[in-house]
């Protein structure tokens, strides 16, 4: 009930502070959970990857996360400095569902977001709570170090909940990765993103320079 | 053969518009979503204080029920039967029972699986929840132990408002709940008896329904 009653509650407010005003509450929430969830510390991508398989980091409030490890991230020197992950569920669908069976229908102000946060911030969101979601995991990356090194994370794509998909192309050629493949990611997954080593020398961003 | 059907099976299903509760019990909560919304609200606290996080909870249940559809019964019977099932907006987001006509006793809080994804993942529920309560108690109405009951009450409250049996509307009271916690809340003494008595149960029965269940509400004609 909690979730119908916050979408409720994101129309009120986005009509009495704009949808800015919203973006902004969102993205401070985001932080103050990453934040008030703590740190964490492996010793290498394997540790890291079995955690987030048993459910054992902070990533897995999101729900079901596959560490899709044969799309490993090399630098420049091909050592491996991430890896892509892929979200089965979005966290949000489950309040869209409920709200489709006891409201009717999602508020304008959800899509209002979206749209406001594409246009301002970044070109990701394809429903209200990506900014959230988006903001959190940005968050969390930076609390989790693996072989003593913070992460970083980067938003590659997501499929909303009537089909809509967003590609962050940019994000993509940075890892040197196929938009067309990460596409086809998801046909089984909601939102995809990438954890890597903050800092690491990436081949797309080496062969921009 | 269509028609006899049709003569066999008259209009006893009339009343029900949905295959909603179907449907609902199918989705299960998100964790992320739940512990979200109370951050949400305690970053609302940090910058407008108990009294207008007070506002902005009793708002939003509001709106929250005012975005659902009216409901009409023609008799109290068809409506009782349309909470029992979950398809009344003042049931659609709990598990009750029905121990008399106007009791109704809601087995599991629903913002309990939120709350225990709150402590389990970021640690002690926010005092904050507890003080806007008490905030709600003292200017508002005694029944709330914290903030996620601030919200339902409303909700439930005006949720009836917008439900009329045989015309005339339907009213809400709150007698009791406990929180995930173990925290008790029972209306104060003098309201008690009256309430019991619309309730049709006695002081014994009610603790008696508090013991494994978490609220206890009654719904009458007004």
């Amino acid at each position: 009930m909690l979730d119908v009653a916050l979408v409720s509650l994101i129309q009120d407010m986005s009509e009495k502070a704009g949808v800015e005003g919203t973006i902004q509450y969102w993205t401070r929430v985001g932080e103050s959970l990453a934040k008030r969830m703590g740190k964490e510390a492996y010793i290498g991508w394997p540790s890291f990857n079995v955690a987030l398989r048993e459910g054992r980091t902070a990533f897995s409030i999101e729900g079901e996360v596959s560490a899709l490890t044969d799309l490993a991230i090399t630098d420049e020197d091909g050592d491996v400095v991430g890896y892509i992950y892929a979200l089965k569920r979005c966290v949000f669908q489950p309040t869209t569902l409920r709200i489709r069976y006891s409201v009717g229908e999602l508020p304008k102000a959800d899509q209002d977001v979206a749209r406001e946060y594409n246009n301002s911030v970044r070109d990701t969101a394809v429903c209200n709570f990506c900014v959230i979601h988006q903001k959190f995991r940005e968050e969390v990356a930076g609390n989790i170090t693996v072989a003593e090194q913070a992460l970083e994370c980067m938003q590659l794509a997501n499929r909303g909940f009537i089909g809509e998909t967003k590609i962050a192309e940019n994000a993509l050629k940075k890892i040197g990765m196929n938009p067309e493949y990460v596409r086809s990611l998801l046909r089984n997954y909601s939102c995809v993103y990438a954890l890597l080593m903050r800092g690491a020398r990436l081949k797309g961003e080496v062969k921009d320079k | 053969m269509a028609d006899e059907q049709i003569k066999e099976n008259p209009v006893e299903r009339k009343h029900v518009y949905s295959r909603g509760a179907e449907h609902k019990e199918l989705i299960e909560d998100n964790p992320f979503v739940d512990v979200a919304a109370f951050l949400f609200l305690e970053d609302i606290a940090d910058k407008q204080g108990a009294a207008g996080m007070n506002n902005y909870l009793m708002s939003l249940a509001t709106s929250l029920a005012k975005s659902m559809p009216e409901e009409k019964y023609d008799t109290w019977e068809q409506f009782l039967e349309a909470v029992r099932r979950g398809e009344s907006t003042i049931s659609t987001f709990e598990n009750i029972i029905t121990p008399t006509e106007n009791c109704i006793v809601t087995t599991k809080c629903p913002f309990s699986r939120a709350w225990s994804e709150y402590t389990r993942r970021i640690g002690h529920f926010s005092k904050i929840h507890y003080d806007v309560a008490e905030y709600y108690n003292s200017t508002v109405k005694p029944g709330a132990i914290d903030t996620m009951c601030i919200i339902h009450q409303t909700f439930r409250s005006a949720s009836a408002e917008r439900i009329k049996v045989g015309g005339r509307p339907v009213r809400y009271a709150q007698i009791a709940c406990v929180s995930p916690e173990g925290a008790k809340k029972i209306a104060p003494e003098e309201w008690l008896p009256i309430l019991l008595e619309k309730a049709g149960i006695t002081k014994t029965e009610m603790n008696m329904a508090l013991r494994n269940n978490t609220c206890l509400w009654i719904l009458y004609k007004g």
